[in-house]
């Protein structure tokens, strides 16, 4: 009934290119239109960038029937939603910006298509401005299993690694449809047990990894012993075309929490390059940042959780979480806009003798009851 | 209680000692009204959320009389700023110091435990 409502309804309307995903993502799942004006009008270099064109490229290989229209300077895009189809997509993503700015909106979309999701990325797996893969690989998935998206078929593969600025890398992301949402009650994050971590690199030493590691535990040791680094040196054919080397760390707690935090090297030729031992250690502190900040999601993917609390079924769903970043913010916005759904933010201070770090922030809201139209009635 | 009048008379030691530990009288209350001061001036998470990008473009009046006013250039900076969803980390903390490392100590299992849990 609801998704009925919305698409009746009128569109909707913004100004510039910020917050490009949040904005066709909530229109493609609530089927009002979109239409974005203004976008870098005042730029020398004005309208759309290719990243932006194939990022809605990829918008309309895993929807039917999508209306799409730019006007002449890319100043201007109107978006109207088709159904989401999925199925089989292969997608050569812009090496402006990495895999993950394409699969975190694909996280969003993946379990509410016709047909499950089997997206072939090829592009930059590990750049330092986007999420990369193996962050969202140990972060996004567990969060949305949470939420009933699981099965057999839920996985996030990197296949090659293809570090910024050639790229070269590939993963597969493959995801299976839900009906419906279940809501959640992640209220309390529980104690860190152990952190596990992911030192890439390729294209340079093997030796650069061990050194990532080392530093990295130097800093963690202080608080636990379950410490787990793994060093993952791709070669040949799986290397892709730039070198580089970064780190992925993830702090898991009792109650089944994620929070992480990831460091690239400087991309060849875009500035001083950096040390694997200081990489290594400032991502450790990034990590102990990301715990400070603390609740059940990390900052990281505030929005993917707050949009899978919008879409539950229609019961309350409560999600502890850190400080919320200016981003999820404009999400919140962009849901009220788009599903008319407000959520109630209720600040948590420390006490004093709590050695917990910051404030934290429940987010509690009601589920407009989604439920997945496009999936194919067996 | 202490009589003022009684006290300036007779002037015993006893009312001096009472006199000097005057300021201790309601700090209980002060620090309720700091308290709420400072709810006041810290922003409401939901205002700043939902509350200001109600009315874009015209200038809000609130009573017919004040006109909330808008920082509109750091809008329009934000507009066609880069599309992340990454949350830069704040720079006040430094990791180096014990301080800072003790205030999320107990977020781990090595850390301590409240009344009622345990690690088993």
């Amino acid at each position: 009934l609801c998704i009925n409502n919305n698409m009746a309804s009128n569109g909707l309307s913004y100004d510039g290119c910020n917050f490009f995903r949040q904005r066709l993502v909530l229109s493609t799942l609530s089927g009002k239109h979109v239409k974005i004006k203004n976008i870098r009008s005042k730029d020398d270099n004005p309208g759309l960038r290719d990243f932006e064109a194939s990022f809605v490229r990829l918008l309309d290989k895993v929807t039917n029937g999508s209306r799409i229209e730019i006007n002449q300077t890319g100043t201007m895009l109107f978006y109207q939603p088709g159904l989401l189809y999925g199925g089989s997509v292969e997608h050569d993503c812009n090496l402006q910006r990495s895999i993950g700015y394409y699969l975190e909106a694909l996280l969003m979309l993946a379990p509410f298509m016709k047909t499950p999701l089997k997206a072939t990325l090829r592009g930059v797996t590990n750049d330092p401005t986007d999420p990369t893969v193996d962050l969202l690989k140990s972060t996004a998935l567990p969060l949305m299993k949470r939420f009933g998206i699981d099965g057999e078929g839920f996985d996030l593969k990197v296949v090659k690694r293809g570090m910024a600025p050639g790229g070269g890398g590939e993963v597969v992301f493959t995801c299976p449809v839900c009906r419906t949402m279940r809501p959640v009650q992640l209220t309390d994050p529980g104690k860190i047990k152990r952190i596990r971590g992911v030192a890439y690199s390729v294209r340079v030493s093997p030796q650069m990894g061990n050194r990532i590691v080392e530093s990295a535990r130097g800093v963690l040791n202080q608080f636990l012993p379950d410490i787990y680094i793994y060093t993952d040196h791709m070669k040949g054919a799986n290397s892709g075309k730039s070198p580089g080397f970064g780190l992925t760390l993830v702090a898991e707690t009792l109650d089944g929490c994620f929070l992480s935090a990831e460091m690239s090297s400087t991309p060849q030729g875009q500035g001083d390059s950096v040390l694997p031992e200081d990489l290594g250690r400032n991502c450790a502190k990034l990590l102990l940042q990301e715990v400070y900040r603390g609740g059940c999601v990390d900052s990281s993917n505030q929005s993917l959780a707050l949009l899978l609390m919008t879409l539950g079924q229609q019961d309350v769903s409560k999600v502890l979480l850190g400080p919320l970043s200016p981003y999820t913010i404009e999400f919140l916005r962009h849901i009220r806009d788009f599903f008319q759904v407000m959520f109630k933010i209720k600040v948590q201070k420390p006490s004093e003798d709590e050695r917990k770090g910051g404030e934290k922030v429940l987010m509690t809201c009601v589920g407009v009851g989604y439920s997945n139209i496009n999936k194919t009635v067996k | 209680e202490v009589n003022t009048d009684e006290q300036k008379n007779t002037y015993s030691v006893e009312a001096v000692f009472v006199w000097a530990l005057r300021w201790k009288e309601d700090l209980q209350q002060k620090a309720a009204e700091a308290f709420l001061r400072q709810q006041e001036a810290a922003p409401n998470l939901s205002k700043v959320v939902y509350g200001s990008v109600d009315s874009d473009e015209e200038d809000e009046e609130l009573g017919g009389l004040f006109r909330v006013s808008r920082p509109h250039k750091s809008k329009r900076l934000q507009t066609n700023s880069v599309d992340c969803s990454r949350f830069p980390p704040d720079s006040s903390l430094n990791w180096n110091l014990e301080e800072i490392l003790d205030s999320i100590r107990d977020c781990f299992v090595t850390g301590k435990w409240e009344e009622g849990q345990d690690a088993a």
